[in-house]
């Protein structure tokens, strides 16, 4: 069980993350959604401590993640994964060898600096790669991959990383419908069979409304919703999204802008 | 219609004033700054007695000298061999200065690359000790290991291995820095240590940049190894810088030829391992 | 929870691991062959530059020990007890310095003034006729080639000893390695303005100064700011063969050891150098703002 309790992250003056209290059960699929900037990046940085919050806990079971320090944090890491946008593999390194830094906390650093990877670590390795369709493309420099090859293969290094929780920041957005879905059903597929927390920021409602169990909206890095996917409304999306709210809900409900005599500016539902 | 006297120039000026003011005023800023450039030019010559009687006598020598070197020629095949070896020399000395430096640079890049030394003060310092060494010149610092090794070809290579430590150190930290952080923070993210990041996440990534960088100065190094032998410290220049001296000059345009067409090899060499390192050329100043 | 790896059956491990080793082996042979072609080249040029490591080993002490030296007074207190003991020659090394400074700054600018005009005649994209080209290139690259001490070396000959000799080998220098890197920002302007120009029916130079000059000012100005900091640190070394400046003084004190000297002069260089890489990259970014606020 995860348990975040008022965490805040500051970049200066500016409050990323604003007193962010939830508690994620194992198992759970979480979608994290809100617009640009509203801090859903910072968040899942923060939980894997990429980056430190400035306040709040965070608390795994008995684990007060906050005051993990050296090895102890690369272990809290290695329980985490982490899935990005840009993939975040070394594009010259073989596919196989970017997978195995999946392991890079349990095996001993002199062995994985030589590459001297055991068999049984490359087993893990490949089937990984395989459970995911790519298991051929092992020897492959890694920049030579297209973009949903390149994401499976950070799925995979998440996966032998044999996490607890998976936290995937926008998995999807930089592939196309058809890469988005086989991305999205591997971790839907991980996450069922295997009841592994996942943590996914997601920009499309559609796919945040098929794929969670629950979604948690943020807004200027508050907290501002959290229900089931059922719950939210458009009514509530548009609270969440403001004006961009057309660009994420059916487009003839777009609210539009009109000029009111004395009240001056107002936004109204035609 | 419109014709030059009804062109409204107040009413211009006044709506981009900055078209008018800036422009003048700091036109009128670059030709001040020019003719101070020039002003100073002269005074220098003037300081450095150029305009003198001597300067006229000089050119006429220079042209004879000019004449006196052509044709290029060794004199004997006894000198050919003896300058054929020695060019050898001089460009194992490069190879072998450029290649140690480059690997003791590589720990120091490390140390002062803002992505991977947390430690500001740390940084300062290994990037404080770059520039001293780099400040002084390669033959300063052929003199001093003459002092410590005797002369001869050795402390050429020592000179380049510690000179070069200075320009490699500070290229390597640069190209370190502007390496993309997101492999790295793949690995951090997995558990891995900070080793790992370097390993896996930056050095994979700047390796063909750094090697590209060594073999350019492989070639800068070989053309002054070939000077390196005027103070002593082994290679071709001791015969060039002897030639000179007892003005044997079509000898010593002979071994010029030698070092150009040698710099010219190496020169196409490098550029055909750079290419097949990287894969597109690279420009390098 | 459970581990989200299901192992693959051995039969279809198998291969999948061979054709990865197989990948992978070709991909060691070729840096294997790459190291060893690297140690191979090592050791034949450590022969023929005489390395011997038991000398190095033997000799190391001596060179902590040269540095040692450098900071002691003859009398064998630390240089920094008595700098007025350590900065005797003070007077003459500021004079020699400020002659080094002076023989920088001329030979920048006349190599300078001659790879502006020939920038253009070497640039293939602008240049007025192709054969000039090809020979402006060529003389360049022998003027880069050269290094600069071999040219002073000559021109002392012609001029006798003195800083005059050092200034021309500066220039030359200069204009060589100038001439490729202006003809390169020349090669890589935006051709459009200068066929503006052109088609008015404006002259070569016209074209040159109204299309090509304004795209191309920024960058010559910067290569030239970066040249002239490389120059005041060759010319500090061009007295090694009497060619003027501060290098004679520090070529004696070295030879001669006169360990504190050394160090006073190198310290004074060191400086110099420094205020002088600071003092041009200030002006760099000052200049090529206030020329690009033009534009
Ligand atoms: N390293 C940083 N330094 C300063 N400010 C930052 C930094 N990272 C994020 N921010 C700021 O924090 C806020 C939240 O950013 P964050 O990246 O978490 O948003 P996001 O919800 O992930 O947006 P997007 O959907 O565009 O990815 C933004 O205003 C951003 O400008
Ligand atoms: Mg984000």
């Amino acid at each position: 069980m995860l348990r975040l309790d008022g965490l805040v992250k500051e970049f200066g003056a500016k409050r990323a993350v604003d007193s962010v209290s939830m508690i994620v059960p194992p198992g759970q699929f979480v979608g994290v959604i809100g617009q640009s900037g509203a801090g859903k990046s910072t968040l899942l940085r923060a939980i894997n401590r990429l980056s430190d919050p400035t306040q709040g806990s965070i608390w795994c079971n008995d684990t007060d993640v906050m005051a993990l320090k050296g090895r102890g944090l690369r272990q809290w890491r290695a329980r985490c994964a982490m899935i990005f946008q840009q993939f975040n593999l070394a594009g010259r390194l073989d596919v196989l060898t970017n997978v195995l830094m999946g392991r890079a906390f349990h095996a001993p650093v002199w062995r994985s600096v030589a590459k001297l990877w055991t068999a049984e670590e490359k087993a893990m390795g490949l089937s990984a790669l395989e459970s995911l369709d790519i298991a051929r493309l092992a020897g492959q420099r890694a920049d030579t991959l297209s973009g949903g090859q390149q994401q499976r293969v950070a799925i995979a290094r998440a996966l032998i990383q044999e996490p607890e929780i998976i936290l995937a920041d926008e998995p999807v957005a930089s592939l196309d419908p058809r890469n988005t879905r086989v991305v999205m059903d591997a971790l839907l597929h991980i996450n069922k069979h295997f009841g592994i927390t996942v943590m996914c920021n997601l920009h499309s409602l559609d796919l945040a409304r098929k794929y969670c169990d629950r979604l948690v909206g943020l807004a200027g890095g508050q907290l501002v919703f959290d229900g089931v996917p059922a719950a939210l409304t458009d009514h509530v999306a548009r609270d969440l999204y403001g004006l961009e709210a057309s660009d994420v809900v059916d487009a003839d409900q777009r609210p539009v802008l009109v000029l009111g005599g004395a009240q001056g500016l107002a936004v109204a539902n035609p | 219609m419109m014709n030059r006297g009804q062109i409204d120039v107040a009413a211009l000026r006044g709506r981009h004033p900055h078209h008018f003011v800036g422009l003048q005023r700091e036109q009128r800023m670059l030709a001040l700054v020019a003719a101070a450039l020039i002003a100073l030019l002269l005074l220098g010559m003037a300081y450095l007695d150029f305009f003198d009687a001597k300067t006229l006598r000089g050119i006429t020598k220079l042209g004879e000298v000019a004449i006196l070197m052509l044709p290029p020629d060794p004199g004997s095949w006894a000198h050919f061999q003896l300058y054929f070896w020695a060019l050898i020399e001089t460009i194992s000395i490069a190879l072998l200065g450029t290649l140690t430096a480059a690997v003791l640079a590589l720990p120091l890049g490390l140390l002062a690359a803002r992505n991977v030394t947390a430690s500001r003060f740390l940084r300062f310092l290994t990037r404080r000790s770059l520039d001293t060494i780099r400040s002084i010149d390669i033959l300063v610092w052929a003199l001093i290991w003459i002092s410590v090794v005797g002369l001869g070809p050795f402390a050429g290579v020592l000179a380049f291995a510690t000179s070069d430590i200075g320009s490699f150190g500070k290229l390597f930290a640069e190209a370190i820095e502007a390496a993309d952080r997101k492999p790295v923070e793949g690995i951090v993210s997995t558990g891995g240590g900070k080793l790992l990041g370097v390993r896996f996440g930056i050095l994979p990534e700047v390796f063909p940049v750094l090697a590209s960088q060594l073999l350019y100065y492989f070639e800068s190094n070989t053309r002054w190894a070939s000077v390196l032998g005027v103070v002593g410290a082994g290679g071709i220049g001791l015969q060039l810088g002897e030639a000179i001296r007892v003005l044997e000059l079509q000898q010593a345009s002979f071994i010029i030829l030698m070092i150009l067409i040698a710099v010219a090899l190496i020169d196409v060499i490098s550029n055909r391992l750079r290419f097949a390192l990287i894969g597109r050329r690279v420009q390098t100043a | 929870m459970s581990s989200p790896i299901v192992q693959l059956p051995e039969a279809q491990l198998r291969p999948l691991l061979a054709g990865y080793n197989a990948t992978v082996r070709s991909r060691r042979w070729h840096t294997l062959l790459i190291f060893v072609a690297v140690v191979v080249a090592m050791g034949l040029s450590s022969i023929a530059a005489e390395v011997s490591l038991p000398t190095f080993v033997d000799k190391i002490g001596n060179f902590t020990g040269y540095i040692g030296r450098l900071f002691h007074l003859d009398s064998g207190r630390g240089v920094w007890t008595d700098p007025v003991e350590w900065y005797w020659g003070l007077g003459r090394w500021l004079r020699l310095l400020g002659e080094t400074l002076v023989m920088a700054y001329v030979g920048t600018a006349l190599g300078v003034i001659g790879a502006f005009f020939l920038s253009f005649l070497a640039a293939t994209n602008v240049t007025p006729n192709r054969w000039l080209s090809v020979v402006v290139r060529r003389f360049c690259e022998f003027c880069r080639t050269v290094p600069g001490l071999v040219f002073a070396l000559m021109f002392v000959i012609a001029f006798g000893l003195g800083p005059m000799a050092g200034v021309l080998a500066v220039a030359i220098h200069t204009l060589g390695t100038l001439v490729k890197l202006f003809s390169e920002v020349v090669e890589n302007i935006d051709p459009k303005p200068v066929e503006g120009v052109s088609s008015t029916g404006a002259a070569w130079h016209v074209a040159m100064r109204f299309g090509a000059l304004p795209q191309v000012l920024s960058g010559f100005v910067s290569y030239t700011l970066l040249r002239f900091e490389i120059n005041v640190r060759e010319s500090a070394v061009l007295g090694f063969v009497g060619a003027g400046g501060i290098g004679m003084d520090l070529f004696e004190a070295i030879r001669k050891f006169y360990y504190s000297d050394v160090s006073a002069i190198l310290v004074m260089i060191v400086i110099t150098v420094a205020l002088i890489d600071s003092a041009t990259s200030l002006i760099r970014h000052r200049l090529l703002g206030l020329m690009d606020g033009h534009r």
